[in-house]
């Protein structure tokens, strides 16, 4: 196989993507594995080696001597084809051994438009896609990630979900697989029986759903009584403690993110009600500085790379920011490593971190006001207000930049023509400030407004709302198109039917299986690639398996309906996303965590909290 | 600033092989760079808005050829064994990368003129007389299409070739081929395989049936010395 596969390399573009022998890979002696593990990512290399949460898991199993876990991408078109003409199997990155004998395959699931490439890979692999045709023999395939929150789209794909965090839960579900192989007792069904009874793993076939005549649904209930009702997120306790990686992979090729990431804190204070990351990560769980800075300084040692991002969703908010920038600079500086600090927020942009991230090469900033107007960002609880935007644009200038990005999102809740219309004024307001500047650089400003579509995610507050139509979101950008006229103001927009596919599978259940099946067998993969992506096609596909996509994109559901993912526990209660949906319609905002507790109740998780109230 | 006499200049010679004959020169520049940094090795870095380490290859090896002989020159701001160096980068390359001789130059990078190239063909259509047709092609005018950046060109094989000698090893066709490769005169080994596709029956059957490797074994100077 290793000859077969030497070949096709000749005939494929960036053959870099396969060959591995990267400087960090984990080669392990077969011999004494008792546990082949499959990560496998549903996109290209370049991506799926930008992931660190993919690198966090990919060390953390291999600090397990019984345990070789190996990575597997998402072959390009060309690559599929070569490997289809020549009945190559999908392999694993390491070993090449193909994946087909491995005894766990794992599928990190990091957005809606990877699913139709996550089924082609097991298809690939020459396994059936469907779980319930695949036997004892054949591994278990496992999902993960932020699309497992709702996982249904694909709960006919997938044998069994990693609900959470899965740094520990991984290894617990792999020492079982053991102990059950070692004793002789494995079956797939008792295995994935007992695998249920462990806390954050979802198994769908152990679930009977049914459906009310409106296509809503009537029951949703494990067939067993020893299986768990709710499937609790898993969550590490003390990051100060838990596994991270300071010996990564080192690519060949340019990857997307290519420096050390350093993850800072798990969580976000904010409660931006659009957000999945910001409810779901909780409760907010803080590294120090000093167990930050030694892992900084290890993975420099491990790989010569020069610059070091610090990591979270929102860096600002990070407790001991100053003190950590801090002792990173002391030696960062004379190593000629620059720092960047991705998901700096407006109001707390300050001259000091200004000046201490080394952003000599960065041209221009990053702010995400996400709405035009005080009205819309309190519905959203956005909580930023628009003097500290002008305050940080005016740092920004005065500092020498010249180029601003600023995002929003159309077609939000309550969202009226007047919040577009602010959009269009916001940015003016920013390039005017940018000429009221004496100091400001010797050339013209460039204001960037990019703008995406609003997709309702489950396990927000503004999880029951609908998309705006195609025709809503189409009509929204091309007004807003009108209301910009300056020309230092450039105008980007998403593509609105992507947005629509999104929300179809972010709100989706088990009844859109089978379209996905159908799309994989039409050909359909890499649905997040503009060159890829066929609205159309999928709309045919829809349509042959009698799916109505508005059902699950444009319909409101009712706050008293059985959600798809009401199965899944990620600890913040049903009673507060009700209370913050309905805030939302009173332009309500709601403190951030380190203000005042609202009570998510997301501190029944544990863990060393930074912000919340301890359980009793 | 180190004072220029204080700068070390070093020549590092190594191999690449295997799956990463498959990693481009651009590639192997940025990784360089991340393992002359990871080494501890004290590289002087360009001076500027944005200092990069120091670091000239020879010869820029053609992706999807393997190589015994590639040099890279460093200057470093602190003097180094060069012992030392060369058990640092080993233990810093990946696996199928390994350094053979770190010294201080004696010739320039442009004196290389030649390269030493080893061709290992098989094929059902090899057989006793695969030699001396291969050695005949090449010893006679032969033009082949040279594609780059979307232009085409067409190449006589020959005015590059210094000597060439085709020998069988078991079923399979060696060829060792010096050529022209340096910066005036350069030819790319694959328009020898191209050559062979076009004028011989011996590569025209299936692709994972008919394999063939291209190897650098030395770089030579003018005089066909081993280029130190």
């Amino acid at each position: 196989m290793q000859n077969n596969l030497s070949t096709i390399l000749k005939s494929v573009s960036k053959p870099g993507r396969y060959t591995g022998g990267e400087y960090g890979q984990i080669i392990k002696d077969k011999n004494k594995i008792k546990c082949r593990f499959a990560f496998c990512f549903p996109d290209t290399y370049e991506i799926g080696m930008s992931n660190l949460g993919v690198r966090l898991l990919y060390g953390a199993l291999n600090s397990e001597p019984e345990i070789w876990c190996e990575r597997v991408y998402a072959p390009w078109t060309d690559m599929e084809e070569q490997m289809r003409a020549h009945n190559i199997p999908l392999w694993a990155h390491e070993s090449k051994d193909c994946i087909k004998n491995f005894d766990i395959v794992a599928f990190s699931l990091q957005y809606e438009l990877c699913y139709t490439t996550a089924i082609n890979m097991i298809d690939l692999a020459g396994l059936p896609v469907f779980a319930k045709d695949r036997d004892d023999n054949m591994p278990i395939i496992l999902g993960g990630g932020p699309c497992a929150y709702n996982a249904e789209p694909v709960a006919d794909f997938f044998d069994i979900f990693s609900i959470g965090e899965g740094e520990e839960a991984l290894v617990e579900l792999s020492r079982l697989y053991i102990k059950m192989k070692s004793e002789g007792t494995y079956t797939k069904a008792y295995f994935l029986r007992e695998a249920s009874h462990i806390k954050g793993f979802y198994v769908p076939s152990l679930y009977d759903v049914e459906y009310n005549e409106d296509g809503t649904i009537a029951r949703f209930e494990p067939k067993y009584e020893d299986v768990p009702k709710k499937v609790e997120k898993r969550i590490i306790a003390d990051l100060n403690k838990s596994y991270f990686p300071t010996k990564p992979i080192m690519p060949f090729i340019e990857v997307v993110h290519d420096r050390i990431m350093l993850e800072t804190f798990r969580g976000c204070i904010r409660g931006c009600r659009f957000c999945q990351a910001g409810m779901v990560f909780r409760p907010v769980r803080e590294k120090n500085a000093d167990t930050l800075n030694c892992q900084a300084r290890e993975i420099f040692k491990n790989t010569g790379y020069t610059e070091i991002s610090l990591t979270s969703l929102s860096i600002s908010d990070y407790s001991c920011l100053h003190e950590a920038t801090d002792k990173l600079l002391a030696w960062t500086n004379p190593n000629k490593i620059n720092l960047s600090l991705p998901s700096l927020r407006a109001d707390s942009f300050t001259r000091e971190l200004m000046n201490k991230v080394s952003s000599i090469r960065q041209s221009g900033l990053t702010f995400a006001p996400e709405a035009g107007t005080q009205r819309l960002r309190d519905a959203i609880n956005k909580n930023l207000y628009e003097k500290d935007l002008m305050n940080a644009v005016r740092l920004a200038f005065e500092g020498g930049k010249s180029q601003v990005k600023l995002y929003f999102m159309n077609g939000l809740p309550t969202e009226t023509y007047e919040d577009i219309e602010g959009i269009a004024e916001l940015a003016k307001r920013v390039v005017d400030e940018y000429y009221q500047i004496p100091s400001r650089p010797k050339k013209p400003v460039s204001v960037t407004v990019s703008v995406s579509c609003f997709v309702p995610k489950p396990h927000t507050p503004f999880q029951w709302e609908p998309q705006n139509s195609l025709e809503e979101l189409c009509d929204k950008q091309k007004y807003l198109a009108e209301k910009i006229v300056d020309r230092k103001i450039r105008y980007n927009w998403h593509e609105a039917k992507v947005s629509r596919l999104e929300a179809v599978f972010s709100k989706g259940d088990r009844r859109l299986s089978k379209a996905i099946a159908l799309a994989q067998q039409k050909g359909m993969r890499f649905d997040a690639w503009d060159e890829y992506f066929d609205y159309d096609k999928w709309m045919q596909v829809f349509e042959e398996c009698g799916i109505d996509p508005s059902f699950y994109a444009n319909r409101r559901m009712g706050y008293d309906e059985i959600l798809p993912w009401d199965v899944i526990d990620i600890g913040v209660s049903k009673q507060f996303m009700v209370r913050e949906s309905k805030r939302a319609y009173e332009n309500q905002t709601t403190p951030n965590c380190k203000e005042k507790c609202s009570a998510c109740g997301a501190n029944k998780l544990g863990g060393d909290l930074t912000w919340c109230p301890k359980m009793k | 600033m180190v004072p220029q006499n204080e700068i070390m200049q070093i020549r590092i010679k190594f191999k690449k092989y295997g799956s990463l004959m498959y990693i481009s020169h651009l590639d192997l520049a940025r990784t360089m760079q991340r393992i002359i940094v990871r080494a501890g090795i004290d590289i002087w870095y360009t001076e500027g808005f944005n200092p990069q380490p120091k670091i000239v290859f020879a010869v820029p090896l053609p992706v999807g050829v393997e190589s015994e002989c590639e040099y890279m020159d460093i200057k470093l701001n602190s003097f180094m064994d060069c012992e030392e160096i060369r058990q640092r980068l080993n233990a810093n390359f990946p696996d199928e990368m390994e350094v053979i001789d770190v010294y201080v130059p004696e010739q320039k990078l442009k004196n290389i003129t030649y390269i030493d190239y080893e061709l290992l063909i098989s094929s059902k259509a090899i057989d006793d007389n695969s030699p001396e047709q291969i050695e005949k092609l090449f010893s006679n005018d032969i033009f082949v299409t040279k594609r780059s950046k979307g232009t085409e060109k067409q190449v006589n094989v020959k005015e590059y070739i210094n000597s060439l000698k085709a020998t069988l090893i078991g079923k399979d066709l060696q060829i060792r081929a010096v050529i022209c490769s340096g910066s005036d005169k350069n030819l790319n080994p694959e328009l020898l395989i191209e050559a062979i596709k076009t004028n011989t029956r011996i590569l025209n059957g299936s692709p994972l049936e008919e394999l063939y490797s291209i190897k650098r074994k030395e770089m030579l100077d003018l005089s066909l010395n081993i280029f130190r």
